[in-house]
C-alpha cells in the first residue's frame, strides 16, 4: 500500500511539491524501500537526461536547403 | 527597449530580420530561416517521433511564420515567439487527426508492479541520449507530448496545461505516467539487446 502512493508521489516528491506531511511520507518510504528508492533514482536519471536533450545535438537533420527550396511561399522569395 | 531588440546576435538581430522580412525582404526571411530550422526541427521530431512527419511539419511551421512575421513585435525573444508557434502547430495537427480526448494518454492507474524488481541496481541501463530518443518515439503521442514540453523544452504546467486545455493537475499526473513508461521502455529495450 506504501509503495503504491508513495509511487504516485515520486515526481511531486522530486518538484518539491508535496505538502509536508506528504513529503515527509515519501522521504521515509524512500528510505526503508530498495524497490521504490531504485524507481526514483530511475526516474531521476531519465529527468537529467532528458534535459540533456534540451540542445539540438545528436540529430539526423534533413538538408535543410532542399527544404527551403520547398517552402510554398511564392516564387519571389525562392531563389 | 524590448526583449528583442536587446538580444543583439552578431549581424542583424532576429527582431531585425523579422522587421525586414515582414517588408518584404525575403533574403531576411531566409536569414531567419537558416538560424532556426535546426531548433524548429528538433521540436517536431521530438513531439511527432517521426523524421518524415517531423520534415513535413518544420514546412508547415515555416510557411505559418512566414505568414505571420509580420504580427512579432518584439515584446518577447523571437525564439520564444517561434518556439510557442511551432508547439501550437503540432498541437493543431495532432487535434486534426484524433479527438481532444486522444491528446491525453490513459493508461489506467500506475501499475504497482512497476515496482518489481528494481533492487538490482544492475537492471536499469544507462539512460543514455540515444535510448531516451528510441524510447520518446514508442511513447503514446499524449505522454510525448507532456514530456517533451515538460521535461525537454523546459515548460511549466501551467503553460502546458493552457496549451492542451487541460487541468494543470492533468498535465502533472501525465507527465509522471509518461517517466515511468519512459522507464519501462528503457528497460525493454535494454533486455532485448
Amino acid at each position: 500500500m506504501d509503495c503504491a502512493k508513495s509511487l504516485e508521489l515520486l515526481s511531486e516528491y522530486r518538484a518539491g511539491g508535496l505538502a509536508e506531511t506528504e513529503s515527509v511520507f515519501v522521504r521515509t518510504h524512500l528510505t526503508a524501500c530498495k524497490d521504490c528508492n531504485g524507481v526514483f533514482e530511475e526516474l531521476d536519471l531519465i529527468i537529467q537526461a532528458a534535459h540533456s536533450l534540451r540542445n539540438q545535438n545528436g540529430i539526423a537533420y534533413p538538408d535543410e536547403n532542399a527544404i527551403w527550396q520547398r517552402l510554398p511561399l511564392g516564387k519571389s522569395i525562392i531563389h | 527597449m524590448t526583449v528583442a531588440e536587446v538580444e543583439k546576435p552578431q549581424g542583424p538581430s532576429d527582431f531585425e530580420l523579422a522587421k525586414s522580412s515582414a517588408a518584404g525582404d525575403t533574403s531576411a526571411f531566409e536569414e531567419l530561416y537558416h538560424r532556426h530550422f535546426r531548433r524548429v526541427y528538433a521540436l517536431c521530431l521530438r513531439m511527432m517521433g517521426n523524421p518524415t512527419e517531423a520534415e513535413d511539419m518544420t514546412q508547415d511551421v515555416f510557411v505559418q511564420l512566414f505568414n505571420k512575421i509580420g504580427m512579432f513585435r518584439g515584446e518577447s525573444a523571437f525564439t520564444t515567439w517561434l518556439h510557442r508557434m511551432t508547439v501550437n502547430q503540432v498541437l493543431m495537427h495532432f487535434r486534426k487527426k484524433s479527438t481532444r480526448s486522444e491528446l491525453l494518454t490513459d493508461e489506467g492507474e500506475t501499475p504497482i508492479q512497476i515496482v518489481q524488481g528494481t533492487a538490482n541496481p544492475n537492471s536499469m541501463p544507462v539512460v543514455d541520449r540515444i535510448g531516451l530518443e528510441k524510447a520518446l518515439k514508442a511513447l503514446p503521442v499524449g505522454y510525448r507530448t507532456v514530456f517533451v514540453l515538460h521535461d525537454i523544452e523546459g515548460y511549466e504546467h501551467y503553460e502546458i496545461a493552457g496549451m492542451l486545455g487541460i487541468a494543470e493537475g492533468t498535465s502533472k499526473s501525465q507527465l509522471h505516467k509518461a517517466r515511468l513508461k519512459l522507464r519501462q521502455l528503457i528497460r525493454q529495450q535494454a533486455a532485448s539487446k
